[in-house]
């Protein structure tokens, strides 16, 4: 098979379930939650197979494709011709973002088979094509197709959540379209400045002018882009305080949708800030590296403080993805290998860890109707099983050793040491807050006497047990071999770091 | 001792075979644990007597890379890390072998071991890290399991809060710890042990940043040895099932903070503000942790403040320069602390689960071997001669004179005596005088597989000292400081007669409480009258657990409800102006869009007049 046609293969071939579903009866709910599941696989086996390629020592850059597809110019003749390409391509960090993607696409497909309840076709659909807009927005080489595949995120997202989700799932719905909106218009004036100065969206050719001494944007308009940036994907991220849009997702989307949306979509704020913020303009990003630490340690304690007062587990989960993208800015802001590795691991582990918080939240849900904490005390009597997951789970979130949560952490902060080690010594009190929102929150629902008699619970069973299984498995194998992260990173984070002088 | 890092490998096998067939193999569970532990023993046996004779063994491999850092992971067998190997399989396997008895007909019999698995290999990955960062992790981890199996009943609310306070505490040390080896490893670039000492004694890392790391070390070490002020966790702890009391919170994990500041005592010799932060805790700890052991009637919380104050011995041991003091105390405490707890298992298991010693008594006629080797516990800890604990308190007082903190040397001298005193009243309590309980009948002594363990431990507890005693030699002392002159000389010289007033110390304790509970001459609130508030006050353990539920857990609380009132009030607050300013807005376009005609015409009309107006002021068009 033709290498240059894999990743187009890859992103798009969600698209060809949405085909095959839309042939298949609104009833059939068997066969839409098959074709749904099964048109992720492809996915996960080309982005699966890729990583081991790139494991035997193949070169990433044979994946890389480019089409020509939008021309222009003005009347003059002499202007130069404003091209936008149909480029795709991967690199070491690219890759693990997309292998986390359709692992937890796959994963959370599988989730919706058991929570989703009505609609299946409709559901999938959208799903499907959520997943090709997440996909395409992490191998897209310019900035005005990463734009196209990031809309394309946010509408399926907002139908899932407006129209699967509970009680105010309307509102929700609205108000993550509104913020996410409000930042992709952001984005898009930076990205249009970006090509007006310099003809180009190409990633790579950017970085390489923006580095040139003679290029054509001003220093304090750099900034003012990089500022831009830091604010448009700090809604998605988010960053304190414009995550208000964000609690109401956690809460009121189905779970198989926020396994997708905490897990995928708040990592395109990250990716976003390490890969255009600090690779096109790394001085600038070095200029701002002591705000962005601040918020991150804001970002780390507001959410475990807040996190340690809620009554409902779900806005727990919500908070301490606020707390955790902290650690990913801190990690950022060190600017240096040790913490941007940390901020990636980060980014990669919050990934799998809140995708099985999820999940089980999920399960939970299904069998009791609720997930306030006291509503569930004593749960480990009826669901051991459950209960033990959501507690290796929990174990992960605070960043216990030997998981993927510790060494993403401990990267982090050994960066942010280094460079503001005060900053990052306040920063630790979040290392304490995480343990005790954490276990006053997981105790609290399992341990304990059990305050009500559960009618009907029944402990996981048969498909539930996919996706759990797999995310332990893959937490643990990055927390005891971080290798397995490190080494694609390795060539992805120089090329970064060249622009850091560091 | 190339093979040494398949000892902690088998506890592991075991853990993952228990957790995936450990519900079909239900009670037959306690085999594989059991056998497991043994052959972790059995290689342990066989490293340390290898280490004997051969030169320490360390192999590494490469775990994390990070640009051009190198992290590495191994294990090393030096002296310090042989003789851990050892106690902690020794006790682990006795531990499995009596939890079989004594867990016998929980329901949860497999999860225990299970847990106990967990533990005992992150304990034997803990003590063969060559490296601080390989350390912290296994440090954590050993912490999990001690989590895991303190709150084994889950049900009862009391094991639920003191699993979460024992993690949470001890995770506020860990961070001292986790901040020190950073700081540390951008001193030194390097997470080995052999590097940092290498760095600090070039005098490559100021002094200043010396004390400071060592401080937050010692942090870490605080927390998880249960040194005030992070004690208070260690005695809730005992909501655990008694083994796993012998087990983590005397034997094992609790030494673990005691043995990490021996591991890294050459850094700690570079900082005399350090060696004197931690003498003075240790000392403080001690003395304080003893005077609540005297008047609480749970036997398993005075054995855990006696836990707390040993280990307080120990931390004073080190801080006065005395190694082979810290370490020696270390190991004889874990032979005759685990036989203390598995003993007061075996009391709570023949009285039906009362842990209340007001509700026992008389119980040396049944329990024909459980009240000798408790009485053999007790003689070891009072530091009556010619037992183990005698010879190791002995080398930590020795140490501390000659370490010069003539007014520590003398609490620790006052907390032997506490010592001597609440283990007899433990004693005579429990074992003298008409029983007090219910149910006298059910009252038997335990199965085989509990009394094989404490009768090893017995033995120990009588023999262990004589590894290193000043009348026949230092053996111990001499080989751990052997090829490594900075660790200080094997064998601390001290004058005469402070042998004689150790034993006049405890020997008095002893008889006091003898004159108390055992011949009753003397009431029994005689003190607790005499004293009334300050029996109240020991009795509240300071009230120290109030004190932190005031400050630390209300401030937290504070701190959270004001991101509350901001994340509420002024985030929401400002979203709501913006959607507000923008609706009001869209309301005014609304209204002029109102479709009267009139309107329209008046508001055309309006303007055609302010047009004439400018007209008429400006003279003419404007220019």
């Amino acid at each position: 098979m033709n290498l240059h046609s894999i990743l187009s293969i890859l992103v798009f071939s969600p698209l060809a379930g949405i085909v095959v579903l839309a042939f298949v009866p609104k009833q059939a709910e068997k066969i839409c939650k098959l074709v749904g599941v099964l048109f992720t696989l492809p996915a996960l086996f080309l982005s699966l197979a890729i990583y081991f390629h790139y494991l035997a020592g193949k070169n990433l850059a044979d994946f890389s494709v480019t089409h020509s597809w939008i021309q222009f110019r003005g009347f003059n003749v002499q202007e130069p011709v404003f091209s936008v390409a149909y480029e795709l391509g991967i690199n070491g960090f690219q890759l693990l973002l997309v292998v986390l993607t359709a692992v937890v696409a796959t994963l959370s497909a599988i989730g919706a088979v058991r929570f989703v309840k009505k609609e299946w076709k409709g559901y999938f659909m959208l799903f499907l094509l959520l997943e090709t807009g997440m996909l395409g927005v992490f191998t897209a080489e310019n900035l005005i197709l990463f734009f196209i595949f990031f809309e394309v995120t946010l509408i399926p997202t907002f139908f899932l959540i407006g129209k699967w989700g509970y009680f105010e799932k309307e509102k929700a719905a609205f108000s993550f379209l509104l913020y996410n909106g409000f930042g992709s218009a952001i984005l898009l004036i930076v990205i249009m400045i970006l090509f007006a100065k310099t003809g180009t969206t190409n990633i790579e050719m950017l970085r390489k002018i923006v580095a040139d001494p003679s290029d054509p944007i001003s220093g304090s308009l750099k900034l003012g882009l990089l500022i831009s940036l830091l604010i448009a994907f700090g809604v998605k991220l988010p960053i304190f305080p414009l995550h208000s849009w964000m609690l109401r997702v956690h809460v009121q989307a189905p779970p198989s949708v926020v396994m997708i949306h905490s897990g995928i979509l708040l990592k395109i704020g990250a990716y976003g800030l390490i890969r255009f913020g600090m690779g096109i303009f790394p001085e600038q990003f070095k200029m701002l590296a002591t705000l962005i630490a601040v918020l991150g340690v804001m970002n780390l304690l507001c959410g475990a403080f807040l996190a340690f007062i809620q009554t409902d587990f779900k806005m727990v989960l919500a908070y301490s993805s606020i707390s955790h993208m902290g650690i990913v800015l801190m990690g950022m802001a060190a600017m240096n290998q040790t913490g941007v590795q940390g901020a990636i691991f980060q980014v990669i582990s919050h990934g799998l860890i809140s995708a099985l918080l999820f999940f089980i939240v999920g399960v939970l849900y299904e069998r009791t109707d609720t997930s306030f904490i006291e509503n569930l005390g004593g749960l480990a009597k009826g669901m051991p099983l459950a209960a033990g997951f959501l507690l290796a789970a929990g174990m992960a979130s605070l960043g216990l050793p030997g998981m993927s949560g510790f060494v993403s952490e401990f990267m982090a902060f050994m960066g942010l040491f280094k460079t503001l080690p005060w900053l990052a010594a306040v920063g630790t009190i979040g290392i304490i807050m995480t343990a005790a929102y954490v276990l006053r929150a997981v105790l609290g629902m399992t341990f304990g006497q059990a305050h009500r008699e559960f009618t009907g619970v029944f402990d996981l069973k048969g498909v539930e047990f996919i996706p759990v299984l797999v995310l332990v498995l893959l937490i643990v194998l990055i927390g005891v071999f971080p290798s397995v992260l490190s080494s694609p990173l390795h060539s992805a984070l120089e090329t970064i770091l060249v622009g850091l002088g560091g | 001792m190339e093979n040494a890092w398949l000892i902690p490998l088998f506890p592991l096998v075991s853990f993952v075979i228990l957790l995936l067939i450990g519900k079909q193999l239900k009670e037959r569970s306690a085999y594989v644990g059991i056998l497991a532990t043994f052959v972790s023993l059995v290689f342990s046996i066989v490293v340390l007597f290898q280490r004997f004779f051969e030169p320490t063994y360390s192999a590494k491999f490469n775990w994390l890379t990070i640009g051009d850092l190198h992290i590495t992971a191994g294990f090393e067998v030096n002296q310090l890390n042989a003789l851990m190997l050892f106690i902690v399989s020794l006790v682990s396997f006795l531990v499995h072998t009596y939890s079989k008895g004594y867990m016998h007909g929980d329901e949860r019999f497999s999860v225990f071991y299970v847990y106990l698995g967990l533990f005992t290999f992150a304990m034997l990955g803990l003590v063969i890290s060559p490296n601080l960062l390989q350390t912290y992790i296994f440090w954590e981890l050993v912490g999990l399991g001690s989590f895991l199996l303190i709150g084994f009943y889950f049900y009862k609310e009391e094991a639920k809060a003191a699993a979460k306070k024992a993690f949470i505490m001890t995770r506020i040390g860990d961070v001292g710890l986790f901040i020190g080896m950073i700081l540390l490893f951008w001193q030194t670039k390097s997470f080995e042990y052999s590097e940092i000492f290498k760095a600090v004694n070039a005098g490559q890392v100021s002094g200043t940043m010396i004390t400071l790391t060592a401080i937050l070390i010692f942090v870490g070490a605080v927390g998880k040895s249960g040194q005030f002020p992070l004690h208070s966790w260690l005695p809730d702890a005992m909501e655990g099932p008694t083994p796993v009391s012998a087990l983590i919170h005397a034997a094992t994990m609790v030494a673990a903070g005691v043995y990490l500041v021996a591991a890294l005592f050459p850094l700690f010799l570079a900082s005399k503000t350090a060696l004197l932060t931690i003498a003075i805790i240790g000392a403080f700890t001690a003395i304080f942790a003893a005077s609540i052991g005297l008047v609480q009637t749970d036997i398993k919380r005075v054995l855990a403040y006696s836990t707390v104050s040993q280990l307080g011995y120990m931390m004073f041991a080190l801080g006065s320069a005395g190694y082979v003091a810290g370490v020696f105390h270390l190991m004889t405490h874990a032979f005759f602390k685990a036989l203390l707890f598995l003993a007061a298992g075996s009391v709570i298991h023949a009285v039906g689960g009362n842990q209340d010693i007001e509700k026992m008594g008389g119980l040396w006629k049944k329990l024909k071997l459980t009240g000798p080797l408790f009485l053999i516990g007790t003689l070891a800890i009072s530091g009556v001669p010619l037992l183990s604990g005698f010879f190791s308190k002995d080398e930590i007082l020795a140490a501390a004179w000659e370490g010069g903190h003539p007014i520590l040397f003398l609490l620790a001298l006052i907390a032997a005596f506490f010592t001597a005193f609440y283990m007899f009243r433990l004693f005579f309590l429990v074992f003298t005088g008409e029983f007090r309980g219910k149910d006298e009948k059910h009252v038997h002594e335990s199965p085989g597989s509990m009394t094989f363990p404490m009768i090893v431990l017995g033995v120990l507890a009588i023999v262990g000292g004589y590894v290193n005693t000043p009348w026949f030699g230092s053996y111990l002392g001499d080989w751990l400081v052997q090829g490594n002159a900075k660790l200080g000389s094997g064998h601390a010289e001290g004058p005469v007669w402070i042998q004689l007033a150790a034993t006049l110390f405890s020997l008095g304790g002893s008889f006091f409480a003898w004159l108390i509970y055992g011949k009753r001459s003397v009431s029994r609130d005689w003190l607790s009258g005499k004293g009334g508030i300050l029996h109240t006050i020991l009795l509240n353990k300071y009230y120290i657990d109030e004190f932190y539920q005031m400050t630390i857990v209300a401030i937290s609380k504070g701190i959270s409800y004001l991101f509350r009132f901001i994340d509420v009030f002024l985030v929401e607050g400002l979203v709501k102006l913006v959607t507000s300013i923008i609706q009001g807005l869209g309301k005014l376009g609304a209204k002029l869009q109102s479709g009267q005609v009139q309107t329209y015409g008046a508001v055309a009309f309006l303007g055609l007049a302010v047009l004439v107006v400018i007209f008429a002021l400006t003279g003419g068009y404007l220019r």
